[in-house]
Protein backbone atom coordinates (compact mmCIF):
# COMPACT_ATOMS: atom_id res chain seq x y z
CA UNK A 1 0.00 0.00 0.00
CA UNK A 2 2.59 2.20 1.42
CA UNK A 3 4.79 1.42 -1.68
CA UNK A 4 1.49 1.74 -4.09
CA UNK A 5 1.35 5.23 -2.55
CA UNK A 6 5.29 6.05 -3.51
CA UNK A 7 4.95 5.73 -6.94
CA UNK A 8 1.73 7.05 -7.71
CA UNK A 9 3.98 10.38 -5.68
CA UNK A 10 6.83 9.69 -8.17
CA UNK A 11 4.49 9.47 -11.56
CA UNK A 12 2.69 12.55 -10.51
CA UNK A 13 6.24 14.20 -8.72
CA UNK A 14 8.09 13.94 -11.70
CA UNK A 15 6.70 15.57 -14.55
CA UNK A 16 6.01 18.68 -12.27
CA UNK A 17 9.92 18.47 -11.33
CA UNK A 18 10.60 18.36 -14.67
CA UNK A 19 9.01 21.24 -15.76
CA UNK A 20 9.88 22.92 -12.13
CA UNK A 21 13.38 22.43 -13.40
CA UNK A 22 12.89 23.96 -16.98
CA UNK A 23 11.28 27.30 -14.98
CA UNK A 24 14.17 27.57 -12.77
CA UNK A 25 17.55 26.46 -15.63
CA UNK A 26 15.66 28.85 -18.11
CA UNK A 27 15.04 31.76 -15.67
CA UNK A 28 18.07 33.40 -16.75
CA UNK A 29 19.02 32.20 -20.14
CA UNK A 30 20.00 34.94 -22.59
CA UNK A 31 20.63 31.58 -24.98
CA UNK A 32 18.51 32.30 -27.98
CA UNK A 33 17.49 29.03 -28.83
CA UNK A 34 16.23 28.35 -25.56
CA UNK A 35 14.26 31.42 -23.63
CA UNK A 36 13.11 31.72 -20.67
CA UNK A 37 9.77 29.31 -19.46
CA UNK A 38 8.19 32.64 -17.64
CA UNK A 39 8.61 34.10 -21.38
CA UNK A 40 7.24 31.12 -23.57
CA UNK A 41 4.25 30.91 -21.51
CA UNK A 42 3.71 34.73 -21.94
CA UNK A 43 4.56 34.77 -25.71
CA UNK A 44 1.76 31.34 -25.19
CA UNK A 45 -0.82 33.22 -23.61
CA UNK A 46 -0.89 36.75 -25.93
CA UNK A 47 -0.50 34.51 -29.00
CA UNK A 48 -2.95 31.58 -28.69
CA UNK A 49 -5.64 33.11 -25.91
CA UNK A 50 -7.46 34.39 -27.49
CA UNK A 51 -5.98 36.71 -30.32
CA UNK A 52 -4.70 33.66 -32.83
CA UNK A 53 -7.60 31.77 -31.33
CA UNK A 54 -9.97 31.90 -34.05
CA UNK A 55 -8.09 32.71 -37.15
CA UNK A 56 -5.44 30.32 -36.82
CA UNK A 57 -5.87 27.86 -33.78
CA UNK A 58 -9.79 26.81 -34.64
CA UNK A 59 -8.48 26.91 -38.48
CA UNK A 60 -6.32 23.83 -37.91
CA UNK A 61 -8.43 21.94 -35.79
CA UNK A 62 -10.94 21.84 -38.00
CA UNK A 63 -9.27 21.03 -40.96
CA UNK A 64 -8.07 18.15 -38.88
CA UNK A 65 -11.13 17.08 -37.23
CA UNK A 66 -12.89 17.28 -40.64
CA UNK A 67 -10.52 16.05 -42.51
CA UNK A 68 -9.89 13.07 -39.88
CA UNK A 69 -13.76 12.21 -39.70
CA UNK A 70 -14.13 12.56 -43.84
CA UNK A 71 -10.85 9.77 -43.84
CA UNK A 72 -12.49 7.50 -41.71
CA UNK A 73 -15.62 7.50 -42.99
CA UNK A 74 -14.40 7.05 -46.41
CA UNK A 75 -11.81 4.11 -45.03
CA UNK A 76 -13.85 1.96 -43.35
CA UNK A 77 -16.35 2.29 -46.29
CA UNK A 78 -14.08 1.88 -49.00
CA UNK A 79 -12.28 -0.96 -46.55
CA UNK A 80 -15.36 -2.97 -46.56
CA UNK A 81 -16.38 -2.83 -50.23
CA UNK A 82 -12.46 -3.88 -50.74
CA UNK A 83 -12.73 -6.82 -48.44
CA UNK A 84 -15.98 -8.36 -49.28
CA UNK A 85 -15.91 -8.10 -53.03
CA UNK A 86 -13.56 -9.78 -54.84
CA UNK A 87 -12.99 -8.25 -58.30
CA UNK A 88 -12.50 -4.95 -56.33
CA UNK A 89 -10.01 -6.02 -54.07
CA UNK A 90 -8.04 -7.97 -57.03
CA UNK A 91 -8.30 -4.62 -58.88
CA UNK A 92 -7.25 -2.45 -56.33
CA UNK A 93 -4.80 -4.24 -53.78
CA UNK A 94 -2.06 -3.22 -55.66
CA UNK A 95 -2.72 0.43 -55.85
CA UNK A 96 -3.43 0.67 -52.10
CA UNK A 97 -0.28 -1.04 -51.62
CA UNK A 98 1.42 1.41 -53.34
CA UNK A 99 -0.09 4.83 -51.98
CA UNK A 100 0.57 3.29 -48.41
CA UNK A 101 4.28 3.34 -49.42
CA UNK A 102 4.32 7.19 -49.88
CA UNK A 103 5.28 9.18 -47.21
CA UNK A 104 1.75 10.90 -46.55
CA UNK A 105 3.69 14.29 -46.07
CA UNK A 106 5.25 13.90 -49.59
CA UNK A 107 1.76 14.28 -50.96
CA UNK A 108 1.17 17.89 -50.29
CA UNK A 109 3.40 19.25 -52.60
CA UNK A 110 1.39 17.85 -55.67
CA UNK A 111 -1.73 19.13 -54.09
CA UNK A 112 -0.29 22.36 -53.68
CA UNK A 113 0.47 22.11 -57.40
CA UNK A 114 -2.96 21.09 -58.30
CA UNK A 115 -5.26 22.85 -56.03
CA UNK A 116 -2.99 25.95 -54.73
CA UNK A 117 -2.19 27.09 -51.43
CA UNK A 118 -6.30 27.26 -49.93
CA UNK A 119 -7.83 25.55 -47.30
CA UNK A 120 -9.34 22.85 -49.58
CA UNK A 121 -5.49 22.44 -50.20
CA UNK A 122 -5.24 21.10 -46.13
CA UNK A 123 -8.36 19.35 -46.39
CA UNK A 124 -7.98 17.15 -49.60
CA UNK A 125 -4.20 16.60 -48.10
CA UNK A 126 -5.18 15.39 -44.81
CA UNK A 127 -8.49 13.26 -46.32
CA UNK A 128 -6.29 11.25 -48.48
CA UNK A 129 -3.21 10.84 -46.48
CA UNK A 130 -5.23 9.47 -43.25
CA UNK A 131 -7.43 7.26 -45.66
CA UNK A 132 -5.02 4.45 -45.86
CA UNK A 133 -4.25 3.35 -42.52
CA UNK A 134 -8.07 2.87 -41.85
CA UNK A 135 -8.75 1.56 -45.15
CA UNK A 136 -5.98 -1.23 -44.69
CA UNK A 137 -6.75 -2.10 -41.37
CA UNK A 138 -10.24 -2.21 -42.15
CA UNK A 139 -9.55 -4.79 -44.94
CA UNK A 140 -7.23 -6.52 -42.81
CA UNK A 141 -9.83 -6.94 -40.24
CA UNK A 142 -12.40 -8.18 -42.30
CA UNK A 143 -10.32 -10.56 -43.83
CA UNK A 144 -9.33 -12.47 -40.53
CA UNK A 145 -12.87 -12.40 -39.16
CA UNK A 146 -12.98 -15.96 -37.59
CA UNK A 147 -14.79 -18.02 -40.54
CA UNK A 148 -17.10 -20.13 -38.31
CA UNK A 149 -18.70 -16.66 -37.35
CA UNK A 150 -19.49 -16.20 -40.96
CA UNK A 151 -21.16 -19.98 -40.95
CA UNK A 152 -22.77 -18.94 -37.93
CA UNK A 153 -24.61 -15.85 -39.40
CA UNK A 154 -25.16 -17.82 -42.75
CA UNK A 155 -26.89 -20.29 -40.19
CA UNK A 156 -29.03 -17.56 -38.58
CA UNK A 157 -30.06 -16.38 -42.28
CA UNK A 158 -28.80 -12.91 -41.02
CA UNK A 159 -29.75 -10.37 -44.09
CA UNK A 160 -26.78 -8.41 -45.76
CA UNK A 161 -27.03 -5.44 -43.53
CA UNK A 162 -27.34 -7.55 -40.24
CA UNK A 163 -24.31 -9.29 -41.39
CA UNK A 164 -22.13 -6.29 -41.97
CA UNK A 165 -23.85 -4.49 -38.62
CA UNK A 166 -23.97 -7.27 -36.06
CA UNK A 167 -21.37 -9.38 -37.23
CA UNK A 168 -18.18 -7.73 -39.51
CA UNK A 169 -18.27 -4.01 -37.69
CA UNK A 170 -18.05 -5.55 -34.19
CA UNK A 171 -15.50 -8.77 -34.97
CA UNK A 172 -13.22 -6.09 -36.99
CA UNK A 173 -13.59 -2.94 -34.92
CA UNK A 174 -10.44 -3.80 -32.30
CA UNK A 175 -8.22 -3.87 -36.30
CA UNK A 176 -10.80 -0.90 -37.37
CA UNK A 177 -9.97 1.10 -34.53
CA UNK A 178 -6.11 0.72 -34.05
CA UNK A 179 -6.23 2.13 -38.11
CA UNK A 180 -7.94 4.67 -36.93
CA UNK A 181 -5.74 5.96 -34.19
CA UNK A 182 -2.60 5.67 -37.14
CA UNK A 183 -4.96 8.01 -39.43
CA UNK A 184 -5.78 10.04 -36.82
CA UNK A 185 -1.67 11.00 -35.86
CA UNK A 186 -0.90 11.19 -40.12
CA UNK A 187 -3.79 13.43 -39.80
CA UNK A 188 -2.21 15.54 -37.11
CA UNK A 189 1.34 15.89 -39.20
CA UNK A 190 -0.13 16.37 -42.52
CA UNK A 191 -1.93 19.22 -41.06
CA UNK A 192 1.17 20.52 -39.37
CA UNK A 193 3.14 19.92 -42.76
CA UNK A 194 -0.05 21.38 -44.88
CA UNK A 195 0.47 24.57 -43.22
CA UNK A 196 4.18 24.81 -42.90
CA UNK A 197 4.62 24.43 -46.72
CA UNK A 198 3.38 27.87 -47.78
CA UNK A 199 0.16 28.65 -45.92
CA UNK A 200 -0.03 31.85 -44.25
CA UNK A 201 -2.65 30.86 -41.48
CA UNK A 202 -3.04 28.08 -39.29
CA UNK A 203 -0.70 26.77 -35.98
CA UNK A 204 1.75 25.21 -38.10
CA UNK A 205 2.41 27.95 -40.55
CA UNK A 206 2.91 30.72 -37.47
CA UNK A 207 4.92 28.22 -36.13
CA UNK A 208 7.14 28.20 -38.55
CA UNK A 209 7.45 32.06 -39.67
CA UNK A 210 8.31 32.60 -35.73
CA UNK A 211 10.80 30.57 -36.29
CA UNK A 212 12.03 31.97 -39.74
CA UNK A 213 11.82 35.17 -37.97
CA UNK A 214 14.16 34.51 -35.30
CA UNK A 215 10.98 34.62 -32.17
CA UNK A 216 12.15 31.85 -30.63
CA UNK A 217 9.90 32.54 -27.59
CA UNK A 218 6.59 32.72 -29.79
CA UNK A 219 7.93 29.26 -31.95
CA UNK A 220 8.12 27.70 -28.73
CA UNK A 221 4.59 29.09 -27.67
CA UNK A 222 3.57 26.97 -30.81
CA UNK A 223 5.44 24.14 -30.30
CA UNK A 224 4.07 23.87 -26.99
CA UNK A 225 0.46 24.59 -28.80
CA UNK A 226 0.85 21.49 -31.08
CA UNK A 227 2.29 19.26 -28.43
CA UNK A 228 -0.86 19.70 -26.48
CA UNK A 229 -3.41 19.15 -29.11
CA UNK A 230 -1.42 15.52 -30.18
CA UNK A 231 -1.73 14.71 -27.07
CA UNK A 232 -4.92 15.55 -26.28
CA UNK A 233 -6.24 14.63 -29.57
CA UNK A 234 -4.44 11.11 -28.60
CA UNK A 235 -6.19 10.90 -25.26
CA UNK A 236 -9.53 11.62 -26.75
CA UNK A 237 -9.17 8.65 -28.99
CA UNK A 238 -7.95 6.29 -26.48
CA UNK A 239 -11.14 7.49 -24.16
CA UNK A 240 -13.92 7.07 -27.02
CA UNK A 241 -12.38 3.67 -28.46
CA UNK A 242 -11.87 2.19 -24.59
CA UNK A 243 -15.85 3.61 -24.52
CA UNK A 244 -16.71 2.01 -27.65
CA UNK A 245 -14.77 -1.97 -27.21
CA UNK A 246 -15.29 -1.74 -23.72
CA UNK A 247 -16.53 -5.11 -24.28
CA UNK A 248 -13.28 -6.53 -25.93
CA UNK A 249 -10.91 -5.06 -23.57
CA UNK A 250 -12.67 -6.90 -21.04
CA UNK A 251 -12.37 -9.78 -22.61
CA UNK A 252 -8.82 -9.24 -23.54
CA UNK A 253 -8.72 -8.30 -19.32
CA UNK A 254 -10.27 -12.11 -18.49
CA UNK A 255 -8.08 -13.87 -21.56
CA UNK A 256 -5.09 -12.67 -20.10
CA UNK A 257 -5.35 -13.16 -16.25
CA UNK B 1 -10.37 -20.05 -66.07
CA UNK B 2 -7.99 -20.44 -63.01
CA UNK B 3 -8.84 -18.45 -60.37
CA UNK B 4 -5.33 -17.27 -59.92
CA UNK B 5 -4.65 -16.25 -63.00
CA UNK B 6 -8.14 -14.12 -63.28
CA UNK B 7 -7.13 -12.71 -60.14
CA UNK B 8 -3.54 -11.60 -61.66
CA UNK B 9 -5.45 -10.48 -64.85
CA UNK B 10 -8.05 -8.26 -63.04
CA UNK B 11 -5.01 -6.52 -60.93
CA UNK B 12 -3.13 -5.79 -63.63
CA UNK B 13 -6.63 -4.55 -64.99
CA UNK B 14 -7.38 -2.03 -62.07
CA UNK B 15 -3.04 -0.53 -62.72
CA UNK B 16 -3.61 -0.06 -66.43
CA UNK B 17 -6.74 1.60 -65.59
CA UNK B 18 -5.85 3.85 -63.18
CA UNK B 19 -2.47 4.87 -65.81
CA UNK B 20 -5.17 5.44 -68.26
CA UNK B 21 -7.33 7.60 -66.04
CA UNK B 22 -4.29 9.33 -65.14
CA UNK B 23 -2.58 9.73 -68.93
CA UNK B 24 -6.36 10.69 -70.25
CA UNK B 25 -6.91 13.76 -67.12
CA UNK B 26 -3.48 14.92 -68.00
CA UNK B 27 -3.40 15.01 -71.59
CA UNK B 28 -7.31 15.81 -72.02
CA UNK B 29 -9.20 18.11 -69.57
CA UNK B 30 -6.36 19.35 -67.93
CA UNK B 31 -3.50 19.57 -70.41
CA UNK B 32 -0.63 21.52 -69.91
CA UNK B 33 -1.67 22.09 -66.47
CA UNK B 34 0.10 20.84 -63.39
CA UNK B 35 -0.69 17.28 -63.66
CA UNK B 36 2.16 16.00 -66.05
CA UNK B 37 1.41 12.70 -68.31
CA UNK B 38 2.23 9.37 -67.23
CA UNK B 39 4.43 9.31 -70.40
CA UNK B 40 6.70 12.59 -68.92
CA UNK B 41 6.85 11.41 -65.53
CA UNK B 42 8.20 7.98 -66.67
CA UNK B 43 10.73 9.63 -69.30
CA UNK B 44 11.52 11.60 -66.11
CA UNK B 45 12.41 9.11 -64.02
CA UNK B 46 14.40 7.43 -66.52
CA UNK B 47 16.09 10.21 -66.30
CA UNK B 48 16.77 10.66 -62.70
CA UNK B 49 17.95 6.97 -63.20
CA UNK B 50 20.63 7.98 -64.83
CA UNK B 51 21.30 10.94 -62.85
CA UNK B 52 24.10 11.19 -60.24
CA UNK B 53 22.43 14.05 -58.52
CA UNK B 54 19.50 11.32 -57.76
CA UNK B 55 21.97 8.40 -56.70
CA UNK B 56 23.61 10.89 -53.77
CA UNK B 57 19.95 12.32 -52.25
CA UNK B 58 18.75 9.11 -52.88
CA UNK B 59 22.20 7.83 -50.66
CA UNK B 60 21.61 10.61 -47.90
CA UNK B 61 18.24 9.51 -47.38
CA UNK B 62 18.68 6.34 -46.82
CA UNK B 63 22.00 6.84 -44.46
CA UNK B 64 20.40 9.49 -42.30
CA UNK B 65 17.14 7.11 -41.87
CA UNK B 66 19.04 4.24 -41.12
CA UNK B 67 21.75 5.39 -38.91
CA UNK B 68 18.58 7.44 -36.84
CA UNK B 69 17.02 4.29 -36.95
CA UNK B 70 20.08 2.39 -35.59
CA UNK B 71 20.99 5.22 -33.11
CA UNK B 72 16.97 5.01 -31.71
CA UNK B 73 17.24 1.09 -31.46
CA UNK B 74 20.34 1.44 -29.41
CA UNK B 75 19.13 3.83 -27.13
CA UNK B 76 15.55 2.93 -26.81
CA UNK B 77 16.48 -0.47 -25.71
CA UNK B 78 19.02 0.39 -23.36
CA UNK B 79 16.95 2.80 -22.09
CA UNK B 80 13.64 0.81 -21.85
CA UNK B 81 15.42 -2.07 -20.15
CA UNK B 82 17.03 0.31 -17.66
CA UNK B 83 13.52 2.11 -17.15
CA UNK B 84 11.95 -1.30 -16.80
CA UNK B 85 14.08 -2.87 -14.66
CA UNK B 86 13.38 -0.63 -11.71
CA UNK B 87 9.71 0.07 -10.41
CA UNK B 88 10.27 3.51 -9.10
CA UNK B 89 11.80 4.69 -12.31
CA UNK B 90 9.35 3.02 -14.30
CA UNK B 91 6.57 5.04 -12.40
CA UNK B 92 8.80 8.15 -12.41
CA UNK B 93 8.28 8.17 -16.70
CA UNK B 94 5.80 6.98 -16.99
CA UNK B 95 3.69 10.19 -17.50
CA UNK B 96 6.97 11.71 -19.27
CA UNK B 97 6.80 9.26 -22.09
CA UNK B 98 3.11 9.02 -22.32
CA UNK B 99 2.92 13.03 -22.99
CA UNK B 100 5.82 12.81 -25.37
CA UNK B 101 4.47 9.17 -27.71
CA UNK B 102 2.27 10.89 -29.21
CA UNK B 103 3.79 14.05 -29.99
CA UNK B 104 5.14 13.94 -33.70
CA UNK B 105 8.50 14.87 -34.59
CA UNK B 106 7.55 17.61 -37.05
CA UNK B 107 5.93 19.44 -34.01
CA UNK B 108 9.56 20.34 -33.03
CA UNK B 109 10.79 20.38 -36.01
CA UNK B 110 11.31 24.33 -36.14
CA UNK B 111 13.55 24.02 -32.79
CA UNK B 112 15.38 21.57 -34.32
CA UNK B 113 16.30 23.62 -37.54
CA UNK B 114 16.92 26.66 -36.07
CA UNK B 115 19.25 24.86 -33.89
CA UNK B 116 21.37 22.48 -36.55
CA UNK B 117 20.35 24.51 -39.75
CA UNK B 118 19.24 22.65 -42.95
CA UNK B 119 21.64 20.01 -42.21
CA UNK B 120 22.33 16.05 -42.11
CA UNK B 121 22.46 15.97 -38.40
CA UNK B 122 18.97 18.02 -38.35
CA UNK B 123 17.49 15.56 -40.02
CA UNK B 124 19.56 12.89 -38.18
CA UNK B 125 18.27 13.78 -34.82
CA UNK B 126 14.45 14.31 -36.07
CA UNK B 127 14.48 10.58 -36.99
CA UNK B 128 16.22 10.06 -33.54
CA UNK B 129 13.92 11.67 -31.99
CA UNK B 130 10.64 10.35 -33.37
CA UNK B 131 11.98 6.41 -33.38
CA UNK B 132 13.13 6.25 -29.98
CA UNK B 133 10.60 7.03 -28.05
CA UNK B 134 8.10 4.47 -29.61
CA UNK B 135 10.98 1.73 -28.85
CA UNK B 136 11.49 2.85 -25.18
CA UNK B 137 7.90 2.48 -24.32
CA UNK B 138 7.19 -1.21 -26.25
CA UNK B 139 10.76 -2.09 -24.64
CA UNK B 140 9.35 -0.98 -21.36
CA UNK B 141 6.43 -3.28 -21.53
CA UNK B 142 8.13 -6.31 -22.63
CA UNK B 143 10.81 -6.08 -19.85
CA UNK B 144 7.61 -5.39 -17.92
CA UNK B 145 5.57 -8.50 -19.18
CA UNK B 146 8.76 -10.86 -18.31
CA UNK B 147 6.80 -14.46 -16.97
CA UNK B 148 7.22 -14.05 -13.41
CA UNK B 149 7.42 -17.51 -12.75
CA UNK B 150 10.59 -17.70 -14.90
CA UNK B 151 11.99 -14.89 -13.34
CA UNK B 152 11.72 -16.52 -10.19
CA UNK B 153 12.91 -19.79 -11.17
CA UNK B 154 16.17 -18.29 -12.67
CA UNK B 155 16.30 -16.64 -9.51
CA UNK B 156 16.28 -19.74 -7.42
CA UNK B 157 18.98 -21.69 -9.87
CA UNK B 158 21.07 -18.82 -8.63
CA UNK B 159 21.64 -17.30 -11.91
CA UNK B 160 23.32 -13.19 -11.29
CA UNK B 161 21.63 -10.13 -12.90
CA UNK B 162 23.20 -10.07 -16.24
CA UNK B 163 22.82 -13.23 -16.46
CA UNK B 164 18.95 -13.19 -15.90
CA UNK B 165 18.87 -9.95 -17.67
CA UNK B 166 20.66 -11.58 -21.19
CA UNK B 167 18.72 -15.04 -20.68
CA UNK B 168 14.81 -14.11 -19.46
CA UNK B 169 13.73 -10.52 -19.64
CA UNK B 170 15.39 -9.42 -23.33
CA UNK B 171 14.41 -12.62 -25.17
CA UNK B 172 11.08 -12.07 -23.35
CA UNK B 173 10.80 -8.54 -24.53
CA UNK B 174 12.19 -9.03 -28.12
CA UNK B 175 8.62 -9.30 -29.66
CA UNK B 176 7.41 -6.40 -27.83
CA UNK B 177 11.26 -4.60 -29.75
CA UNK B 178 10.41 -5.88 -32.84
CA UNK B 179 7.16 -4.52 -32.98
CA UNK B 180 8.38 -1.02 -32.88
CA UNK B 181 11.13 -1.31 -35.18
CA UNK B 182 8.66 -2.68 -37.73
CA UNK B 183 6.80 0.17 -36.79
CA UNK B 184 9.96 2.37 -36.62
CA UNK B 185 11.84 1.61 -39.42
CA UNK B 186 8.99 3.31 -42.42
CA UNK B 187 8.32 6.18 -39.99
CA UNK B 188 12.41 6.74 -39.86
CA UNK B 189 12.21 6.78 -43.85
CA UNK B 190 9.19 9.36 -43.41
CA UNK B 191 10.83 11.92 -41.00
CA UNK B 192 13.88 12.16 -43.64
CA UNK B 193 11.30 12.68 -46.34
CA UNK B 194 9.71 15.28 -43.45
CA UNK B 195 13.23 17.13 -42.47
CA UNK B 196 14.03 17.60 -45.91
CA UNK B 197 10.80 18.79 -47.38
CA UNK B 198 9.99 21.13 -44.56
CA UNK B 199 13.70 21.81 -42.78
CA UNK B 200 16.19 21.81 -46.00
CA UNK B 201 18.01 18.64 -45.07
CA UNK B 202 20.08 16.88 -47.44
CA UNK B 203 18.35 13.83 -49.49
CA UNK B 204 15.17 13.38 -51.68
CA UNK B 205 12.60 15.33 -49.43
CA UNK B 206 14.80 18.59 -50.58
CA UNK B 207 14.52 17.14 -54.15
CA UNK B 208 10.92 16.98 -53.80
CA UNK B 209 10.63 20.83 -52.49
CA UNK B 210 12.95 21.92 -55.27
CA UNK B 211 10.71 20.11 -57.95
CA UNK B 212 7.86 21.53 -56.73
CA UNK B 213 9.03 24.88 -55.66
CA UNK B 214 10.51 25.37 -59.43
CA UNK B 215 7.57 24.02 -60.73
CA UNK B 216 9.14 20.97 -62.16
CA UNK B 217 6.26 18.64 -62.28
CA UNK B 218 7.23 15.27 -63.87
CA UNK B 219 10.41 15.39 -61.52
CA UNK B 220 8.04 16.37 -58.84
CA UNK B 221 5.91 12.70 -59.79
CA UNK B 222 8.80 10.86 -60.14
CA UNK B 223 10.15 11.48 -56.65
CA UNK B 224 7.23 10.71 -55.34
CA UNK B 225 7.01 7.43 -57.30
CA UNK B 226 10.58 6.46 -56.15
CA UNK B 227 9.33 7.51 -52.34
CA UNK B 228 6.36 4.97 -53.01
CA UNK B 229 8.35 2.07 -54.17
CA UNK B 230 11.44 3.01 -51.55
CA UNK B 231 8.85 3.18 -48.60
CA UNK B 232 7.10 -0.14 -50.19
CA UNK B 233 10.69 -1.52 -49.85
CA UNK B 234 11.31 -0.50 -46.32
CA UNK B 235 8.23 -1.92 -45.16
CA UNK B 236 8.69 -5.51 -47.25
CA UNK B 237 12.31 -5.14 -45.26
CA UNK B 238 10.95 -4.32 -41.99
CA UNK B 239 8.36 -7.15 -41.82
CA UNK B 240 10.88 -9.73 -43.53
CA UNK B 241 13.66 -9.11 -41.06
CA UNK B 242 10.96 -9.07 -38.04
CA UNK B 243 9.91 -12.53 -38.68
CA UNK B 244 13.27 -13.80 -39.50
CA UNK B 245 14.94 -12.85 -36.49
CA UNK B 246 12.24 -13.91 -34.32
CA UNK B 247 10.71 -16.82 -35.67
CA UNK B 248 11.80 -18.54 -32.33
CA UNK B 249 9.67 -16.79 -30.10
CA UNK B 250 6.18 -18.38 -29.07
CA UNK B 251 4.37 -15.85 -30.94
CA UNK B 252 5.72 -16.23 -34.17
CA UNK B 253 5.63 -19.60 -34.24
CA UNK B 254 2.81 -20.92 -37.32
CA UNK B 255 0.11 -22.20 -35.24
CA UNK B 256 -1.32 -25.18 -37.29
CA UNK B 257 -4.81 -25.07 -38.50
CA UNK B 258 -6.55 -27.90 -40.10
Amino acid sequence: MNRKLINWGLGIGTPLLLVAAWWAVSQNSTNTFFPPLATILERFQALWLFDHFGSDVLLSLRNLALGYALATVIGVGLGFVTALVPVVRWALDPLIHFFRGIPPVALVPIFISLIGFGIEMRLVSIILAALFPTLIATVDGIRSVDPSLKDVSAVYRLTRTEKLAQVYLPAAGPQIAAGMQVSLQVAFIVMIASEMLGASQGIGAMTLLAQQSFMTSDMWAGILLLGVIGFGANMLFELAKNKVLAWYVGSRRLAKS
Amino acid sequence: MNRNLRQLLVSAGGIAAALALWQFIATGPMAGGPLPPVSATLAELAGLLADGGFWTALADTLVIALAGLAAAAVAGVVLGVLIGSFEPVRYATLAVLEFLKPIPPIVILPLVVLVFGPTTEMSWFLVFFGCVLPIIVQTVAGVHDADPVTLDTARSYGLGRTEILARVTLPSAMPFIGTAMRVSAPAALVITVVAGLLGGGPGLGRSIYQAQAGGDYPTLYAYVVVLGLLGLAFQGASQLAERRLLHWHASYREVLTP
